[in-house]
């Protein structure tokens, strides 16, 4: 990898092993590079325990997705998704377990897959597609087994809101949908641009960023991070944060966000942004919280640099891994 | 030349330190001044001289084992006050650290607690841009009345037009018969004469 293409990486995506002792890292030109977080957390690490342990070649474009299931690590990127064994990548075996299509309408362009997200009601993966539809993959069967078509532009975040089996998802038509995972129908559309106090037309309508808490919604892009009351759909706070941010989860008592802008956005439940914490990486793609293990809990970044930003304490950036 | 004066030094040190030190070397001059003197065969004056320095030098080994002992005494009481504190401390050790992991807990439920403050009260702004309940009712119970008066002159005024009706229509049957009996009166009577000149042409 020479200097230049460093120079040029973008981190799209993270995801920790089962056992969270591993962290996996996409990048754009397709390389997923896993890192020892226990070498690099631990009293004694050097600077050679901050460089990956594995580097392989996934997918010919950049990998926009990675999640973690039990046992394996799925990643996609142009329209395909691959599984990987957790365990055969920490023994460096990169051979993917499987590899698997949507059933794409048109077969002269392949669009690319934004988001993935397992559904564990039924043990499903949720994928959210650059054809516009969100494409449900059974995953003890291995087969597609249905589509959900509502959107009229490609969708950017998938999320799910488990005590209800509902799926969320946002797309670049400025739309929230919420489909019932059962019937595949759209249950609600939340068209968040319409709202005075989220909208910010000078950056568009489209939504890059749903997650959800079974009772809230937060939802970002053009219009500013708001956070939603789903019983009631109706926006109770919207956060003055300059730029889109583009990955936003909950934390205990706060909400993590990031985006345009080198920093991680803490802000709280009420509306106000309580910290700015400077990062590496110039404008910030993914943030993953380690919640699979009890000694390495980290918060990791990434974003438009080779730069993966680690914090052990959420308030400083403790260091960073590098491709 | 390393070897040479490694073999110098053994010699100077063996010569200034050949009994060993301190209190060693007392009590090895002391036995050797000893057999000296019973050997020795001086004067009785030298001899008490030599007598009265041993004695010095005994005095001096007594007087430097009994400090000694109070040392070795100090030492063991401060052997013990060390396991006291170190006992002590490791007490207050574990205490703190269970001091702590309560302080976490309660850090938990605080943050949980106050989620669930910010909760209630990003709600409670939402609900608080709608209008009182009360208040809407009251306005639905005083449009309901209005409603209910409404429909009642609207119900009197329709009462009144039957009624009206109904009075029109009897009056105006009443004089279609009075009519009607009127033109009978009236051809029976022309009847009548017709019948009467017939009769009174034939006369």
């Amino acid at each position: 990898m020479g200097p230049v293409e460093l120079l040029h990486m973008s981190v799209f995506s993270l995801s920790y092993s089962p056992c969270g002792r591993f962290l996996a890292a996409g990048n754009n030109y397709g390389e997923i590079a896993l890192f020892s977080l226990s070498a690099a957390l631990s009293p004694d690490a050097t600077s050679q325990s901050q460089k990956p342990v594995l580097t392989f070649t996934a997918h010919e474009g950049p990998i926009f997705s990675l999640i973690s299931t039990d046992c394996h690590l799925l990643s996609a990127g142009n329209g395909e998704i691959s599984a990987w064994s957790w365990t055969e990548l920490i023994k460096k075996n990169v051979k993917p377990l499987w590899t698997r299509r949507p059933n794409y309408k048109s077969s002269l362009e392949i669009p690319e897959i934004n988001s993935m997200i397992i559904n564990p009601r039924d043990n499903s993966l949720v994928v959210g597609a650059g054809d516009n539809n969100i494409h449900i993959l059974d995953m003890e069967h291995g087969e597609f087994k249905s589509v959900l078509q509502g959107h009229s532009d490609y969708v950017h975040c998938v999320s799910v809101r488990e005590r209800e089996g509902e799926i969320l998802s946002g797309g670049e038509d400025g739309a929230v949908r919420i489909w019932d995972s059962r019937t595949g129908q759209s249950v609600h559309c939340i068209e968040v641009y319409k709202y005075e106090d989220c909208a910010r037309p000078q950056y568009g309508k489209w939504i890059s960023c749903v997650t959800t808490d079974s009772d809230w919604m937060l939802c970002s892009g053009g219009p500013a991070l708001s956070l939603w009351h789903l019983r009631s759909l109706s926006p109770t706070s919207v956060f003055p944060l300059t730029g889109c941010q583009r990955q936003a989860t909950f934390y205990q008592d706060k909400i993590l966000a990031v985006g345009e802008g080198p920093y991680v956005s803490h802000c709280l439940l009420g509306g106000k942004v309580k910290a700015e914490i400077p990062c590496t990486s110039q404008s910030l793609n993914t943030l993953q919280l380690n919640t699979n293990s009890t000694e390495h809990r980290v918060l990791t970044v990434g974003g438009s640099s080779d730069h993966i930003d680690v914090f052990t304490n959420l308030s400083y950036k403790a260091f960073s891994l590098s491709f | 030349m390393g070897a040479v004066t490694d073999d110098e030094v053994i010699r100077k040190r063996l010569l200034i330190d050949g009994d060993g030190a301190g209190d060693d070397r007392r009590i090895n001059v002391l036995l050797k001044s000893f057999t000296k003197w019973c050997n020795s065969s001086g004067t009785p004056e030298e001899g008490f001289t030599q007598y009265q320095r041993m004695l010095g030098t005994l005095s001096q080994c007594e007087f430097s084992m009994g400090k000694t002992l109070m040392v070795y005494d100090m030492n063991l009481r401060e052997m013990e006050n060390y396991e006291k504190i170190y006992t002590n401390i490791e007490q207050s050790i574990t205490s703190a650290h269970e001091k702590i992991a309560e302080c976490k807990k309660e850090i938990q439920r605080a943050k949980r607690i106050r989620k669930n403050r910010q909760e209630y009260d990003a709600l409670a702004k939402v609900i608080q841009q709608h209008p009182d309940r009360h208040e809407t009712l009251k306005q639905l119970e005083a449009l309901d009345k209005e409603l209910q008066q409404l429909s009642h002159i609207k119900e009197s005024v329709e009462a009144k037009l039957e009624l009206r009706k109904k009075q029109f229509h009897v009056l105006l049957s009443t004089i279609q018969e009075l009519q009607q009996t009127l033109e009978n009166d009236e051809k029976s009577d022309n009847d009548d004469i017709s019948q009467e000149s017939p009769a009174e042409n034939g006369d």
